[in-house]
């Protein structure tokens, strides 16, 4: 899985966070959750963002980041009591949120697919997974029962299970954890879907098998030219296998850049002290490190990241900060960024 | 540096239900632990380390071999659950969340196993307060239940809960594969200063690489419930020997599209069932080395540097031609010109 050549429009820099092009455009996108006695909390924040086909954009964020709200969100399926406040869901020319349930369902599954981690609790413990993959085929694409089948042994030998004519019969309890993870993405695939959502999808996998998987996911995507979001808090998966590297704090998109500039120059305080987290360095630590007290959570302040930046000037505390473009294409919500001689 | 904690030939198997066949979890293992030291146990799910982390405190009993604390035998009446070795061998979990009564206020919980050692409530009150400041936890928090701390103040929680006995073996299960990248190296850097400060032995178990590195002392890469390469954690991250070793070395992703991640030993496949093991080498189906003396029998450990073992016929072969696994390395120094330039 070494770093390959730009494939993508989004690489020759200046890509904005949402532009024409992108399969998929987020437009600033507002979700919150009522507290009972409280005011709401607000999960995602006036969010922009898009993805290209062929682009694989990487979402970094620790737990309470918002991440998975967001994939939520865009996929029409936000668990109640959460509430989308504004903004659009652009998808392929369609307004995701003014499509009725009946649209969506015709929607996921075959234009968007979601890959999530835990791949046994997805898969149906008594149907064989030959079966499972051919459901979907069968349920999205209106075609015959056989020619279903076929397509679902075709999808196993994709994703590059060994025997896959044995394997068609056999049932997700028979299956490792990393074969299973194969079959869910097989099933994710099988309709050639034009953009994929992964949270955490590998997180439970064992690293020998990890690294498999994610080069086998990357050639497929490039391959067919799907669009695909990778939701992690792992950023060291994001420099080997993603185009694009956002990272979301509270519910905002804190920097967004081309991989290469995002590890080369991290401006935002949080995406070096998340960095610096990897170092094992106690020089850097101290110097950019401040611990978390509580769980991250909008607190409506000027900067989020203020209470947790190891740099606050009076305006952090005064104004909220835009995302501003300081190279082409790489975009900090800061006001005074992590600053490097050239 | 005498050894806290010395273990021999451990094997321990699970019997199956209503089958002949037994789980082979741990096969032959053996190691040591010296006082201020840190052992890591490295491997993937179903390698055998949290069992063997377990047969260490006498929590299950094994089906063979020696575990010695100070040189007396660990068994059924010997064990961290004993009135003479209470307080002496702590446990500190991977979920902190799921370790900690939600019931019971943070302070509480700290304080319960010197309750065990029925110590006075002036004193454990006392204790408690200062193992707290020793680990960063506010005095406020004591008050406080699980559920109002972040997943990083938990496991300062389960590490004050384990160090408040002074304990002079701590097996680590995991303790921060739950835990965010940030919280996960503030815990790290703790467990760090409390063994230069307390002289505790650590028993350490983990799958992560990149904090093995930084904490451990010596490494044990288990494969199968075999230690398949020993050594110290300088010469096992720059000079992997095993083609396991330097397969899982080489998968691990550090933040950085740069750095050439050359797949040195590429394995295929996954791991075997531990019912079912092979007669010769456990990684012969998946090492490209391998030839008719590894499908025909175990490897015995060769000696290739100071306390430095590797089991495997052809780690001459997987070495040859091989500069030294510089990823970790090159990653630290790349790193600190990176984050070391930056004005604050």
């Amino acid at each position: 899985m070494n770093p390959q050549p730009a494939q993508s429009e989004a690489l020759r820099g200046g890509e904005q966070p949402v532009s024409a092009g992108q399969v998929l455009r987020i437009h600033g996108l507002s979700v919150s959750y009522p507290v009972y006695g409280q005011e709401p909390v607000k999960a995602i924040r006036d969010l922009d963002l898009g993805v290209r086909p062929g682009e694989i954009l990487g979402l970094v964020g620790e737990s309470g980041s918002g991440k998975t709200t967001l994939a939520r969100a865009i996929m029409g399926l936000l668990a109640r009591p959460g509430r989308i406040d504004g903004g659009a869901v652009n998808f392929d020319g369609r307004d995701m949120r003014a499509l009725s349930e009946e649209a969506l369902r015709a929607i996921r599954g075959r234009d968007i697919a979601m890959i999530i981690p835990n791949p046994r609790g997805e898969l149906d413990p008594l149907l064989t997974v030959g079966r499972q993959i051919a459901a979907v085929a069968r349920a999205h694409l209106n075609i015959t029962r056989a020619k279903a089948e076929e397509l679902a042994l075709e999808m196993l030998r994709a994703v590059q299970i060994p025997d896959p004519k044995r394997r068609f019969n056999a049932y997700p309890h028979e299956l490792s954890g990393g074969m299973a993870q194969r079959v869910v993405i097989a099933m994710s695939l099988v309709c050639s879907p034009k953009f994929i959502i992964s949270d955490d999808a590998t997180s439970g996998l064992d690293v020998t098998v990890q690294a498999q998987v994610l080069d086998l996911l990357r050639a497929l995507v490039r391959d067919k030219r799907t669009a695909m979001m990778f939701i992690t808090r792992d950023i060291g998966i994001t420099a080997h296998f993603c185009d694009r590297v956002a990272v979301i704090y509270a519910g905002e998109i804190v920097e967004l850049a081309p991989t290469g500039r995002f590890f080369e120059n991290p401006m935002h305080p949080y995406s070096v002290m998340l960095l610096a987290a990897f170092a094992h360095n106690p020089k850097l630590r101290e110097k950019w490190h401040k611990p978390l007290a509580s769980l991250i959570r909008s607190q409506g302040k000027a900067c989020e990241y203020a209470t947790r930046c190891v740099h606050v000037e009076p305006q952090c505390n005064a104004t909220h900060p835009e995302l501003r473009e300081l190279e082409p294409g790489h975009f900090v919500r800061c006001f005074v960024p992590v600053l490097r001689p050239a | 540096m005498s050894a806290v904690l010395e273990v021999e030939g451990l094997v321990k198997h699970f019997p199956i239900a209503g089958q002949r066949a037994v789980v082979q979890a741990v096969n032959g293992v053996g190691f040591s632990v010296a006082r201020g030291e840190t052992l890591a146990l490295v491997g993937e799910s179903g390698s055998g380390k949290t069992t063997v982390g377990r047969c260490v405190l006498g929590l299950i009993p094994r089906t063979q071999g020696a575990v010695r604390f100070h040189g007396a035998m660990i068994d059924k009446r010997h064990n961290i659950r004993s009135r003479d070795l209470r307080g002496k061998l702590q446990l500190v979990f991977q979920e902190p969340a799921e370790s900690l009564d939600p019931r019971m206020r943070i302070g509480e919980t700290i304080g319960e196993p010197l309750r065990q050692l029925d110590m006075a409530q002036v004193d454990r009150v006392k204790r408690v307060r200062e193992v707290a400041r020793r680990v960063g936890l506010s005095e406020a928090s004591l008050e406080q239940f699980p559920a109002e701390l972040s997943a990083g103040q938990q496991q300062r929680v389960g590490i004050a809960r384990a160090i408040v006995t002074s304990p002079e073996l701590i097996v680590l299960d995991e303790p921060t594969s739950a835990l965010d990248p940030t919280a996960r190296a503030e815990i790290i850097d703790l467990l760090i200063r409390l063994q230069k400060e307390l002289d505790t032995a650590y028993l350490f178990i983990s799958h992560d690489l990149s904090t093995v590195r930084y904490v451990s002392h010596r490494v044990a890469v288990m494969y199968l419930g075999m230690i398949v390469e020993q050594g110290s954690a300088a010469e096992i991250f720059s000079h992997p020997r095993h083609p396991y070793s330097i397969g899982l070395l080489s998968s691990v992703l550090l933040p950085n599209p740069k750095l050439k991640r050359e797949v040195r030993v590429d394995l295929k496949g996954e791991i075997p069932s531990p019912i079912d093991l092979p007669n010769g080498c456990y990684l012969a189906g998946r090492c490209p080395f391998v030839d008719e003396q590894c499908r025909a029998a175990m490897p015995p450990a060769d000696q290739v540097g100071d306390g430095h073992f590797v089991h495997c016929y052809h780690h001459r072969k997987a070495l040859s031609g091989q500069v030294a696994l510089d990823y970790f390395d090159d990653f630290q120094a790349k790193a600190e010109q990176v984050l070391g330039a930056g004005r604050r």
